[in-house]
């Protein structure tokens, strides 16, 4: 009976996520008749941020912007998918007003709308609309100030002000939100007779609500105007180029503005006009109909493959998949340490392949959507960094067999895989690459090896760790643990050491050619060189025989500290070429895991025969 | 006669020179290595106050340095904490690589590895030192369409005065800004008259006059002509800003008052240049970024800055160039971008800013006759390191079968 338990783990996991991933592979192709055909609308492409992308990654990440949140939630208690959402925002602005979707979470900013601090850190924008002024004037006197001088009431208004324009740049997306008419293509076609005939359309009914005096010019003229503003309000382009060397896509304001030329109105603007329509009135057949034609005009490309794959992977969260998976690891890896080891250990190892192979799906999946090495930003380098390190634990657990394996790839991975999750909270993932780092030969050398390096530091580190743990606070650390342990802390700070040196040297020669020095003294190159340096301290410590086994585990668990600091500590400093990820909240988080580290070095260095397992290790 | 002695000894553990004893002892390498990283770590958070480049020299271009605690407003700068700086540090590791070296070395192929990760090591600190002393930075802007033959150093001043008189050729004085301290008279063969260093400014910035501080006050040139008032302004240290000096000069000759004027970079092109006759001839005086000139020319073509569509994130920046070099009677094109510099000459041309919305490119111009030896060092440490894999691989694969 022990014997099956590892397969049934297995077993019932592996079926969990292929449902999921079912699940999500039919969302893809699933057509809905009786209602707006959602996972369709999700898959229309887009062009933001330099990349074209699902309308379902804008929403999503606008939603995240926004309210921090993946869905939005409806006083009924029922739930609205990112796109459900974008949908109302960019086809029926008025609904999308009353939706909740932004997060305040300063009470000074209540206060200035005289809001007590209800129990609620979420308000629509038609709650904020009598505001808008004063959100205004008070976050002008905020940006006047370096990002680094803002208090926090200061920080937080900026962000409010930034969520209510990025709100202001969807809501004409596709549809130009005008005084003239409420249908995009009524409004459409008087704009193109103004243009090709100079005159005033004949007997529309629209020209009836205009005031005798008004000239055709005027009238022009203030159109002009308006899509002129319309092109400054949002540069998402939805309308692909004609010209396929070209790569820039059109947006809706860019597109009127080019009718000046073309004397055309562009089909899609007219196909979005009657999917607005369909969606305000309600006609369900007509909305799916529209749909699928433009998804027939727009699919008509190479990026139509890579877009749906995207959308599968919004939908199946690979790393949501693996924080869970890495979690029940865990938790068996450690009971395989109380009671039945062998059973629990397989269990773990297992669970640990299985997970393994999703966060590298996951890796691999965001490789191709991006067509980029893996890292290209923090968020990326977290996923490696835990990816990394779950890729040296198979192979310790495979030669020890005793269940740490599994736990160090777990820890490290739920811990990295938690910090991307926030990290992504910021924007898009999958940025475009600032001119001095768009090489990937170099991303794919350098900064690979040195984040590689980062988990063989933070594994050495969690594996010191268990050490300590274990061996201070419980009685499991016996001989045999404690000298595996050892071996293993020896190997993978050599890893480390190797890895942290050739890409430190590598980065150098990457600076020299693009820079024009090989070591410049920047923040990101110094941590860099003090985790070699670091490596240096311990090999050569364990060499020269000054300090004996714990005595190696306290300077590893410091090496955690080093790796941190460098890692992230270093892009705080806000100074530097390198100096791509500010973050503020992430200090907290910083000093507090140093804290606890340095802590947990301290434990170490109670009197052995303190040891809780001393009888067991001597 | 003095007789040659040749002595030879032979030390054993016990009676070796504890000089010698400590400077190989594996026990200095960790201290060392324990302060390089203590070193690195406050020089890299003083960044935040002195910029990168004024910390480089503190921490990293000195043998002892200060770490004054300067966070969060608290004024204890005196209770700073002292550091060996780079240059000790990095002789002291070279000595102890090198003692251990000797003291350790058995001639066995065992050790090969060993040996060359640790030669490449002393190499690149080697090679440290050796950019700290020969590597130069300088710039280059150049508009479109127009061409340059010489490159400026934004933290070094020069105060120009050139003779235009004939049409043909400009004599050029050029004097240094070190030489320019308050109180200083300035004689020079070439210049019938002298000048008197009423006031210099390190940093500059203009503004209004207070009551307190009325400024620099001329009575010639665009100082007096355009009421430009510039006071003294604290150095900065920054990465994106430059200090900017200002000079307040006073030019006499034996019996002539030739004026006070304000001389800094503040009056750059858009200004009229500072003129003004004497003994029948024609001088301009300018305070101005330090020039180097080249023997060869570069010409902006095109300056290129192309963003990710739909967004202001730069794709990548490029110049195409043409370099003439005048007596080779040698003209060649070159296109400089990200990540691709220009070696020309023993200097080396990189894309680095732009400006004049988008007509003008900045290349930042580096000469370092070192370059090559961190690429030689490297591939030292890096056969190093294959060697001993592949020995300890050796090894491995012996014992499991």
């Amino acid at each position: 009976m022990k014997k099956h338990i590892p397969k049934v783990f297995l077993i019932l996991i592996s079926l969990w996520v292929l449902s999921t991933a079912l699940k999500s592979y039919k969302g893809l192709s699933k057509k809905t008749t009786d209602s707006f055909d959602v996972n369709s609308f999700a898959q229309l492409p887009i062009q933001n941020g330099g990349r074209i992308k699902p309308i379902d990654t804008l929403a999503k990440i606008s939603l995240r912007i926004m309210s921090n949140r993946q869905a939005v939630r409806l006083p009924n208690g029922d739930k609205l998918t990112a796109t459900e959402w974008i949908m109302d925002v960019i086809m029926n602005p008025e609904k999308a007003d009353k939706h909740t979707v932004f997060r305040i979470d300063n009470d000074q900013i209540l206060g200035l709308f005289e809001w007590k601090q209800k129990n609620r850190k979420h308000f629509s924008f038609e709650e904020l609309r009598p505001h808008l002024q004063t959100i205004d004037e008070q976050a002008r006197t905020a940006f006047q100030k370096e990002k680094e001088l803002r208090s926090v009431y200061e920080e937080q208004l900026t962000n409010l002000y930034n969520k209510i324009m990025l709100y202001e740049k969807l809501i004409p997306l596709i549809h130009p939100i005008s005084p003239f008419t409420s249908i995009p293509e009524k409004e459409y076609k008087f704009w193109l007779d103004l243009i090709t005939t100079g005159k005033l359309p004949g007997s529309e009914d629209q020209t009836s609500k205009l005031p005798e005096h008004i000239k055709p010019e005027q009238l022009r003229q203030f159109m002009e105007e308006s899509y002129t503003r319309l092109v400054k309000r949002t540069n998402i382009g939805i309308i692909p180029p004609s010209d396929p060397t070209n790569t820039h896509w059109v947006s809706l304001g860019q597109s009127l503005m080019d009718v000046k030329q073309t004397k055309t109105i562009h089909p899609i603007l007219n196909l979005y006009s009657t999917l607005i329509l369909s969606y305000q009135s309600n006609e369900v057949k007509t909305f799916n109909q529209t749909l699928e034609e433009l998804h027939s005009v727009l699919g008509k490309r190479i990026h139509e493959n890579r877009n749906q794959f995207e959308y599968f992977f919004n939908l199946l969260q690979p790393f949501y998949l693996c924080i869970v998976i890495y979690v029940i690891t865990l938790l068996l890896a450690m009971t395989s340490w109380l009671v039945l080891p062998t059973t629990f250990q397989k269990s773990a190892n297992a669970l640990l392949l299985l997970t393994f192979g999703i966060h590298t799906f996951g890796l691999l999946a965001r490789m191709y959507i991006q067509e980029r090495p893996p890292v290209t930003n923090l968020y990326s380098s977290a996923i490696l960094v835990g990816w990394g390190a779950g890729f040296l634990s198979i192979f310790l657990e495979r030669i020890n067999k005793n269940g740490i394996g599994s736990a160090v790839a777990s820890i490290i991975g739920i811990a990295t895989l938690i910090i991307a999750h926030h990290l992504d909270a910021s924007g898009d993932s999958m940025e475009m690459m600032r001119a001095v780092l768009d090489s990937n030969f170099w991303l794919a050398t350098h900064v690979i090896i040195i984040t590689i390096g980062y988990s063989g530091m933070f594994l050495a580190g969690t594996l010191a760790l268990i050490y300590i743990i274990r061996g201070t606070l419980t009685s499991s650390l016996d001989k045999k643990t404690a000298k595996s342990l050892s071996k293993m802390v020896y190997a993978i700070t050599c890893f480390s050491a190797l890895f942290s040196f050739v890409g430190t040297m590598l980065g150098g020669i990457w600076a020299d050619q693009s820079w024009g020095r090989f070591w410049g003294w920047d923040p990101k190159e110094n941590g860099a060189l003090l985790i070699v340096l670091w490596c240096a301290i311990v090999l050569h410590a364990k060499l020269g025989k000054l300090v004996k086994d714990r005595g190696i585990m306290t300077l590893t668990i410091f090496g955690n500290v080093v790796t941190s600091f460098s890692w992230f500590g270093t892009n705080m400093l806000g100074v530097g070429l390198h100096s791509y990820g500010f973050m503020d909240k992430a200090f907290v988080w910083l000093s507090a895991f140093i804290i606890s580290q340095l802590l947990i070095m301290g434990l170490s260095l109670i009197p052995l025969k303190s040891w809780k397992s001393y009888e067991k290790i001597t | 006669m003095i007789k040659l002695i040749v002595t030879t000894t032979f030390y054993t553990q016990s009676d070796m020179n504890p000089l010698y004893k400590l400077l190989s002892s594996l026990k200095l390498t960790v201290v060392l290595l324990a302060f390089s990283m203590l070193l690195v770590f406050f020089g890299t958070l003083d960044q935040i106050h002195l910029g990168i480049h004024k910390a480089q020299t503190i921490y990293f271009e000195s043998f002892f340095t200060v770490w004054p605690f300067r966070e969060a407003g608290y004024s204890l700068t005196e209770l700073g904490l002292p550091l060996p700086g780079g240059f000790l540090i990095g002789i002291l590791l070279i000595l102890n690589l090198s003692c251990s070296h000797f003291r350790y070395f058995r001639k066995s192929w065992k050790k090969t590895g060993i040996a060359l990760i640790h030669t490449g090591v002393a190499l690149l600190i080697a090679s440290g030192f050796l950019t700290s002393f020969l590597q130069k930075e300088t710039q280059m802007w150049i508009d479109e369409g127009a061409e340059s033959n010489y490159t400026t150093d934004p933290k070094d001043a020069e105060l120009v005065i050139i003779e235009t008189t004939d049409p043909k050729k400009d004599i050029v004085t050029s004097i240094p800004h070190e030489q320019m301290t308050r109180g200083t008279t300035l004689t020079h063969e070439n210049l019938p008259f002298s000048i008197n260093v009423l006031e210099y400014f390190s940093n500059s910035a203009s503004g209004k006059p207070t009551k307190e501080d009325p400024g620099l006050i001329a009575n010639e040139g665009i100082g007096a002509k355009m009421q430009f008032k510039i006071f003294e302004a604290p150095m900065t240290y920054r990465h994106d800003t430059i200090n900017t000096p200002s000079s307040l000069i006073h030019i006499t000759a034996d019996k002539k008052d030739l004026g006070k004027w304000i001389v800094s970079p503040f009056f750059n092109d858009r200004f009229s240049t500072q003129t003004f006759n004497f003994q029948d001839k024609t001088y301009t005086i300018s305070l101005r970024p330090r020039r180097k000139y080249l023997p060869y020319s570069i010409k902006l073509v095109d300056f290129k800055h192309d963003v990710y569509p739909g967004t202001t994130i730069p794709k990548n920046y490029s110049s195409k160039v043409e370099i003439t070099h005048h007596e080779k009677k040698e003209v060649r094109p070159a296109l400089i971008y990200m990540n691709h510099p220009l070696r020309y000459e023993g200097l080396t041309f990189f894309q680095a800013s732009f400006g004049k919305n988008n007509t003008a490119s900045m290349f930042q111009v580096v000469k370092n006759e070192g370059w090559l030896i961190p690429y030689i060092a490297v591939a030292l440490v890096g056969i190093g390191m294959i060697v001993q894999f592949m020995m300890h691989l050796i090894k491995f694969l012996k014992k499991s079968k």
